[in-house]
């Protein structure tokens, strides 16, 4: 409806050109205040009920109104347009009204937003000072109760002890009058105290670190000192060699010999250690050397990597071989065999040198497949030997250790494991092995430590030392004792071989000064000749004649009389006896069996062998029961009983002095000799 | 191939001293127990070694029951002759008699009873005894030897009351005539001498080697074995083993026996001989025949 906006427009017109003006008149002129509207003012004289009532009737007027003007118009007529214009007017007055009252209502709307916006904002200040203030208390709460936790540094020391405190700290900062009753001053105090203790200990540590310095520094120089001294040493020890060559004390040698050592196998390196101790100890006579190559010795422990790269090249090497010409079952059995026997590459040798100067050498070896070890032996003298032809076998290396202790001949392995081996590679026994090798005899394994018990074969035999060592003292003395019978009967053949019986002097007692029976012939027989001997019987069934003996003849003649010994040498003379058994040929055949004066004969050389040992060490054994028996058959001889059938003088007249002929049922002859009267009687 | 020599152990300085001893080993005398059970021998080294005779003889023997049962050292030389009383064993050697108890003589470290030696004459050496004789009804004992003459002791007394004199040489062997009593002897003289106890004189002599029949000169004149059966005598040694008619003294039978025979005895009408040189104790149970020997 324009005209209503057109009549709206109006009072506002009206009213916005009012407001300014009233506005610039308020700004401009303050005297004419009450002239100007202020509908605000209004507002808050009228009542909002009434304005609400008044509302709701100018709505009903206008309802009414519009409702009439409506009649009006659907009835028309003219005098309608005039009531119409009437109405309109009352309407536009309404309309008027409710404008007014519309604003009155903004008016009072905007009032009211205000004061609601005012007072909010009152309380939000309000609340925001609250919070400010809680905010604030919380925070001075936090603070108090920082302060209340606060613990001073000072509580976190330990202090000492207030008994303590007051016993040491001076009395210059304990103040014990004060302190006493002031808890705060007390700690003070204290704290004082530890802060003078701390300094003190401070200082303390500052000289000790200082102090520690110093002997470290004099440390480093004193190991400089040392590390110098090492070269220095060594120097001197190079030029010390010389010194020690002339005074006979071959340190440096020795420390050689011990490196060498190091790759010995067990068995020698017992041996080794044992002999050179018992050398150094007991016997200074005794020296001890290691052969061999200490490079193959220390290639038998290549690791096991180099020696398949070795058997491939190797297995290579055969094949080629092999197209060549395949080896034959001997030789590879050949090639078992030695591999079998193989010996290790270093030895011990060991020189005893005895009284004479003479020199046994012994060259110990180590069998490493069989677990034995041999021995080689070989007797030096000062001086060149001439050997006698019967004296062959006494010093030769196969047989001059045999039997050093009963019965070890050294031609059987004491290994009893190695028969298994031998069986394999078609090895019969180690005898014919023994020239190549050396002798396995017992003493060479007890003294290697090996010991290879009967009654329960162990899997493994190992080296022992103690086994060495109980047996090194006597197997030396042994070899010793061998050595100079030997010579001693070497010397002594080659007299025998000249037919004179070599009595020393101090034995001369044992026999009369004139002995008529010579001794023509001493010869070496083979063991088969003795055992084929007919007067020899009873020796060889008393076992005594075995094959490891050396066997002699010698024969004694006077006038038609021939006596013949054979003689029965036990290589462990001279404590063995020598056996003699005898067959006289005069006026007949006798031998022990048919007459008992020859038995007699016997016995007196055989069982009675301890009055003719002579002086130790008893090599006079031999040769003083040669002597003996010639002497038994002077007396036999002339002993005889004259058989009064036959004529002619005696043969042999009596020169000995014998105080009876015969004595005893078995009629002995006087075969007992007695010194220094010189006669012969019965024992 | 070489001729396989036995033994079992190697042989030390020991066994082969040992082993030449018995090879030179004689048995001089031997003597039986009275119980029956034992037989003690003598051998040339002096020693006594008793064997059990009961155990080598039953039919469990071993090798061991031939060893002796104990063995000990009697005297310092032979032990020529040994008798045996019902309590003592009588041994006697180099000069001098020494008894033994049977009952003690097992034991270890058995000492003599006692050990008498006859007035001797020489001193230079001791002469040794040859023989033994028991002469029971005195209860004494007749010692022959070295000094040539014939010793009488007195059991109780332990005195020596007769010496008989008359050998030349050494008496070897005695034996006892029991009607008469007569002992008699012989010796290296060559000669059997009978002697009467009571008179203590010599009553017959036969001189062995004069007779041609027994005489073996290259063996010499020495009579070295005795056994007497009151009536009859066998007699050897140098001459042959003969048999003797006492009472006329003449020689009755020439025993075909060749090697010079050292003990003899009656036995049953049977002669049992031994010549035995050897440190065996030949035991016959058979003439001729050997069944074993008892070994040192």
């Amino acid at each position: 409806m324009s005209s209503e906006s057109s009549k709206k427009r109006k009072p506002k017109v009206i009213r916005s050109d009012g407001a300014p003006a009233e506005g610039k008149r308020n700004r401009s002129d303050t005297e004419q205040e009450g002239k100007y509207y202020s509908e605000e003012a209004e507002v808050d004289l009228r009542d909002p009920g009434r304005d609400y009532e008044l509302y709701k009737y100018t709505c009903q007027e206008l309802q009414r109104l519009m409702a009439e003007i409506q009649d009006l118009k659907s009835r028309g007529g003219k005098d309608v347009a005039v009531e119409i214009e009437d109405r309109r007017i009352q309407s536009c007055v309404h309309f008027m009204t409710l404008k007014k009252l519309n604003r009155l209502a903004h008016i009072r709307l905007k009032k009211g937003r205000d004061q609601t916006h005012e007072a909010k904002q009152k309380v939000d200040a309000y609340h925001l000072q609250l919070q400010n203030l809680l905010y604030e208390v919380m925070h001075l709460q936090k603070e108090i109760t920082k302060c209340l936790e606060f613990k001073s540094k000072h509580e976190e020391i330990d202090l000492v002890s207030l008994e303590e405190f007051y016993k040491e700290a001076p009395s210059d900062i304990s103040k014990a009058e004060v302190t006493m009753g002031d808890p705060h001053q007390q700690t003070l105090a204290r704290l004082d105290w530890e802060l003078e203790q701390r300094k003190r200990l401070a200082e303390k540590y500052r000289e000790c670190l200082s102090n520690k310095e110093k002997i470290l520094k004099e440390i480093e120089v004193k190991k400089e000192y040392l590390s110098s001294l090492q070269p220095r040493l060594n120097s001197i020890m190079q030029a010390s060699l010389p010194v020690q060559e002339y005074l006979f004390m071959p340190f440096d040698q020795a420390h050689k010999q011990y490196e060498t050592a190091r790759h010995l196998p067990p068995p020698l390196y017992v041996l080794f250690v044992q002999a050179t101790a018992y050398g150094q100890a007991c016997d200074k006579t005794l020296s001890v050397a290691i052969e061999g190559s200490v490079d193959e010795a220390k290639a038998l422990f290549k690791p096991p990597e180099d020696s398949q790269d070795d058997e491939s090249d190797s297995d290579a090497e055969e094949e080629q071989t092999t197209k060549r010409r395949r080896p034959t079952l001997g030789v590879q059995l050949d090639d078992k065999r030695k591999e079998m026997l193989k010996r290790h590459p270093l030895s011990v040798m060991l020189d005893l040198k005895c009284k004479d100067d003479s020199v046994l050498h012994l060259t110990f070896y180590y069998l490493m497949n069989l677990n034995i070890m041999t021995v080689k032996a070989k007797v030096t003298t000062a001086t060149e030997l001439i050997t006698p032809i019967s004296a062959g076998d006494l010093l030769s290396p196969d047989s001059v250790l045999s039997c050093l202790y009963p019965g070890d001949h050294g031609k059987k392995t004491p290994n009893p494991a190695n028969q298994y081996q031998f069986d394999k590679v078609g090895i019969l026994t180690l005898r014919d092995y023994v020239l190549d090798l050396g002798h396995p005899y017992l003493w060479v394994q007890k003294l290697g430590g090996l010991h290879f018990p009967k009654e329960q074969p162990q899997h493994t035999v190992i080296a022992d030392h103690s086994l060495s060592a109980s047996h090194m003292e006597t197997t030396m003395k042994l070899l010793k004792t061998r050595v100079q019978s030997r010579l001693a009967l070497h010397k002594q053949f080659a007299s025998l071989e000249h037919g004179i019986v070599p009595v020393t002097s101090d034995c001369q007692y044992l026999f009369p000064a004139k002995v008529v029976s010579r001794l023509v012939k001493w010869v070496t027989i083979a063991h088969e000749d003795y055992l084929e001997l007919h007067f020899t019987k009873d020796i060889v069934e008393a076992g005594l004649a075995e094959d490891t003996n050396l066997y002699y003849m010698a024969l004694v003649e006077r006038g038609t009389a021939k006596l013949q010994a054979a003689v029965v040498l036990n290589p462990g003379y001279s404590s063995i006896p020598p056996i003699f058994q005898l067959c006289l040929n005069w006026k007949g055949e006798k031998t022990n069996s048919n007459d008992d004066n020859i038995r007699a004969m016997e016995s007196e050389v055989n069982v009675c062998y301890k009055e003719l040992c002579g002086p130790r060490p008893s090599h006079q054994l031999l040769t003083n029961q040669l002597q003996r028996l010639c002497v038994l058959l002077d007396v036999y001889l002339e002993t005889d009983s004259h058989d009064d059938s036959v004529e002619g003088p005696k043969e042999f007249p009596q020169e000995k002095m014998c105080l009876r002929l015969f004595r005893g049922p078995s009629r002995m002859k006087p075969f007992k000799y007695n010194h220094p009267q010189g006669f012969f009687s019965h024992r | 191939m070489e001729r396989a020599v036995p033994h079992a152990v190697p042989l030390g300085q020991m066994e082969v001293f040992q082993a030449l001893q018995r090879l030179h080993m004689t048995i001089f005398s031997q003597s039986v127990s009275p119980c029956g059970k034992f037989l003690a021998a003598g051998n040339n080294y002096g020693q006594i070694a008793v064997f059990s005779l009961s155990a080598a003889l039953s039919s469990e023997a071993k090798e061991e029951s031939k060893k002796p049962v104990v063995t000990f050292q009697a005297h310092d030389g032979p032990v020529y002759s040994m008798v045996s009383t019902d309590r003592h064993l009588l041994s006697a050697g180099d000069g001098e008699v020494k008894a033994w108890l049977w009952a003690e003589i097992l034991k270890k470290g058995c000492k003599e009873l006692w050990r008498r030696q006859p007035p001797y004459r020489t001193s230079l050496e001791v002469p040794e005894i040859n023989a033994l004789l028991l002469v029971p009804k005195e209860n004494s004992l007749i010692l022959a030897g070295g000094d040539c003459q014939l010793h009488t002791m007195d059991l109780e007394t332990g005195a020596f009351t007769r010496a008989l004199r008359g050998h030349t040489d050494y008496i070897h062997c005695l034996a006892l005539r029991e009607r008469s009593p007569e002992v008699l002897s012989g010796g290296e003289d060559g000669a059997v001498r009978l002697w009467d106890l009571r008179t203590a004189k010599e009553v017959q002599t036969i001189e062995v080697y004069k007779h041609e029949e027994c005489s073996r000169p290259h063996n010499g004149r020495w009579i070295g074995c005795l056994a007497t059966d009151s009536d009859w005598m066998v007699c050897g040694g140098g001459p042959a083993l003969t048999l003797w008619h006492l009472r006329s003294s003449t020689p009755t039978t020439v025993f075909p026996v060749r090697a010079p025979q050292k003990r003899v005895t009656f036995y049953q009408d049977l002669v049992l001989t031994a010549a035995g040189n050897s440190c065996r104790v030949d035991v016959f149970t058979n003439l001729g025949y050997r069944a074993f020997s008892l070994s040192f």
